[in-house]
């Protein structure tokens, strides 16, 4: 156990330096002087105050949405409930779009976005909540109504687009998840919270892989189910929160993480929402950097520095491509 | 449907009011309502009409064969992949012959679908062919951000526009490339519904009485995308109506079975878009909003209501053989979501 956390905790170093030196315009050498404390004024300012922090805010952001698929997972023992599609991130979404088109929050004030967000995320949970029965409605009820609480959600964010359509540069980057332009102050608001959250979660560790087993083992244990997937769902909320307020919604990372870490760290929870936690860094990160370097690639060949692609994009793809090799290999387990 | 026509032929600037309507029917050309009417109006309201039969026909042919309340035409890869079709030329620039433009949509649909069927190995279970097509369509979304980010802010608008489906400025000539789709799906339609009966007893039962499963439901799914496609083609993805469309149709006649479900499902499709239009005509006016997202709105909460109250009384016993049929199908965990929203739907 002790070497797969060794082994995962590499791989997000590997992850965070490729991250580092994926960007446009600095050869590795530059980088290592940098980090040394020699280079000039600007390659300085890209480092420290550019890479450095979005690098951070990858990896902050990658564990988050981690656990909180490994937590809503588990409390709704459904290994489909990823955050997408239980109205957290598209609630997130609308609620920072809202605030944006309201004029309470600019995009250069990341932390009336960051509030816009939770808040959004935490009333698309509430929807959720409701609409599935107060929290005692089985796990298949809500994750089919989660479907549909998305499906709402989206829908009222494209309304709020129609009317202040000025916006729908800025919040396409959003919609699909990028950590393009985050800065020192994104980490600031960010790493607080995850922590805060993340220790909820590592608390909750206990309850939920009784939860696992099913409420009936879980009252037999003497654990009021209800009570505990309660708390589970609002610390898997503000997780996911977070993170998208910080970087976007980022496909498939809430959903295929956790399987991951299931596979790597085992089913004892007290062991995997760490271990989630590093998968989920290291994917984001990792996937971050390639990003990077595919949009450099790709701008060499096609002569235009337009391209950027976002990490979204590419965390989308591959998960989908993995869910594909998933459904096709196991598929009667279908996950 | 005829009131929801009617709104549709006489609201709006200029208001022509029902007294009139035939007048301004019959002599198009001399006046200013009839031209409006008849060249505007008329068509658009034979398009919603058309998009909604559609649709909703093949809704139910989704989640028929399929055997999941949840398989709309959304999730399968069809509407992402006509959007990508549409939004690629637009911003690589590329200069496209105006001839082949609604061919592209209607081949991004098909290649959508077809690498939903072909990844999920012409339909191995039913939710494998969900979970692919929600992957697929992940993917081909992915890619359409991608490409809405490289955008400028007119074409943005544009691509914004027609993804969430609209009906606006829409005539004659795209109401006519409808028709050829329709002759080919509509004799493939009437012969697949009685299958369609069969195959939601479950593979097992279905191939017992003689179908194979699998066949079958490849064939249910291009029948859906031969559906799908022209029309997401034309007026994008009208989000949600295959969904609300056959709830409905299974709501109001619950003790029927899927031959019966069919033109009812398309009927409430039809009323479905043409009465969510006439608010996306008119709620901001003169702002357009399309109607895809009043379809949203609308009918993703009547579709739950419909789906938490469960059917009207008859339908109790065959609820009960119908949920059995879907227990008896030993699928894992991802098709959890499905049997509880099939016993509820019944």
């Amino acid at each position: 156990m002790k070497r797969r956390f060794a082994v995962f905790t590499a791989l997000a170093v590997v992850c965070a330096c490729g991250e580092l030196l994926a960007g446009r315009g600095m050869s590795p050498a530059v980088v290592w002087d940098v980090l040394g404390g020699a280079g000039d004024a600007t390659e300085r300012h890209i480092l420290l105050q550019l890479r450095l922090p979005r690098m951070l805010v990858a990896l902050a952001a990658g564990a988050c949405l981690g656990v909180a698929g490994l937590v809503l997972q588990s409390a709704l023992r459904n290994p489909l409930a990823g955050p997408e599609v239980t109205g957290v991130t598209p609630g997130a979404v609308l609620g920072a779009v809202t605030a944006t088109a309201l004029g309470l929050a600019g995009w250069e004030s990341p932390l009336a976005v960051v509030v816009a967000a939770c808040v959004g995320g935490c009333s698309g949970a509430a929807l959720l909540w409701l609409l599935a029965g107060r929290g005692r409605g089985d796990p298949a009820q809500i994750a089919l109504h989660g479907v549909l609480v998305s499906a709402v959600l989206g829908g009222l964010t494209a309304m709020v687009l129609l009317v202040a359509p000025g916006e729908l540069g800025s919040v396409v980057q959003w919609l699909v998840g990028t950590t393009e332009g985050r800065v020192w102050q994104h980490w600031h608001l960010l790493w607080p919270w995850a922590l805060a959250w993340s220790a909820v979660a590592w608390l909750l560790a206990g309850p939920l892989t009784l939860l696992r087993c099913g409420d009936d083992i879980a009252g037999a244990a003497g654990l009021s189910a209800a009570r505990a997937r309660t708390l589970a769902l609002l610390c898997a909320v503000a997780l996911t929160a977070g993170a998208v307020a910080a970087v976007g919604a980022l496909g498939f990372v809430g959903l295929l993480v956790p399987h991951l870490a299931l596979a790597v760290f085992g089913a004892d929870l007290r062991m995997t929402l760490p271990g989630a936690a590093l998968v989920g860094a290291a994917v984001v990160c990792g996937s971050d950097a390639a990003a990077q370097l595919l949009s450099r690639l790709l701008a060499v060949a096609l002569d235009s520095g337009r391209l950027t692609l976002p990490v979204g994009a590419l965390t989308t793809c591959v998960g989908a491509a993995l869910l594909l090799v998933v459904v096709r290999r196991w598929p009667s387990r279908t996950f | 449907m005829a009131a929801a026509s009617v709104c549709a032929l006489s609201l709006g600037t200029p208001y022509v009011p029902l007294y009139r309507l035939p007048g301004a029917l019959l002599d198009a050309d001399s006046t200013l309502a009839g031209v409006v009417v008849t060249e505007l109006r008329v068509p658009r309201l034979v398009l919603a009409l058309v998009a909604g039969l559609c649709l909703g026909a093949a809704g139910l042919v989704l989640q028929e064969a399929l055997r999941n309340a949840l398989a709309v035409p959304e999730m399968l890869g069809v509407s992402s992949g006509a959007a990508l079709g549409v939004a690629a030329p637009l911003v690589l620039a590329a200069s496209i012959p105006t001839a082949v433009q609604p061919l592209l949509a209607i081949g991004g649909a098909v290649l959508g679908g077809g690498l939903t069927l072909l990844a999920a190995g012409l339909g191995r279970s039913p939710s494998a062919v969900l979970l692919t097509g929600a992957a697929v369509a992940a993917a081909l979304q992915a890619a359409l951000l991608v490409l809405m980010v490289m955008a400028d802010q007119f074409d943005l608008q544009l691509i914004y526009r027609y993804l969430l489906g609209s009906l606006s400025a829409r005539t004659w000539d795209d109401v006519t490339g409808l028709w050829p789709w329709l002759l080919v799906a509509s004799p493939a339609l009437v012969l697949c519904a009685p299958v369609l009966s069969v195959l939601r007893l479950g593979d097992e039962d279905a191939e017992a009485l003689g179908v194979r499963a699998q066949r079958a439901r490849f064939a249910a799914l291009a029948i859906a995308i031969v559906l799908i496609a022209p029309v997401t083609a034309v007026c994008g993805p009208v989000a949600w109506v295959g969904f609300l469309a056959p709830h409905l149709a299974r709501w109001l006649n619950p003790a029927a079975d899927a031959v019966r479900w069919l033109p009812w499902s398309a009927a409430w499709g039809a009323v479905v878009v043409a009465v969510a239009d006439v608010p996306a005509r008119l709620a901001l006016a003169p702002v357009e909003t399309p109607v895809g997202a009043w379809t949203a709105l609308l009918g993703v909460p009547v579709g739950v209501a419909l789906l938490r109250s469960g059917p009207r009384k008859p339908a109790a016993r065959r609820g009960a053989a119908r949920s059995d049929a879907v227990r008896s199908e030993p699928r894992g965990t991802g098709a959890e979501a499905v049997p509880t929203a099939g016993k509820e739907t019944g």
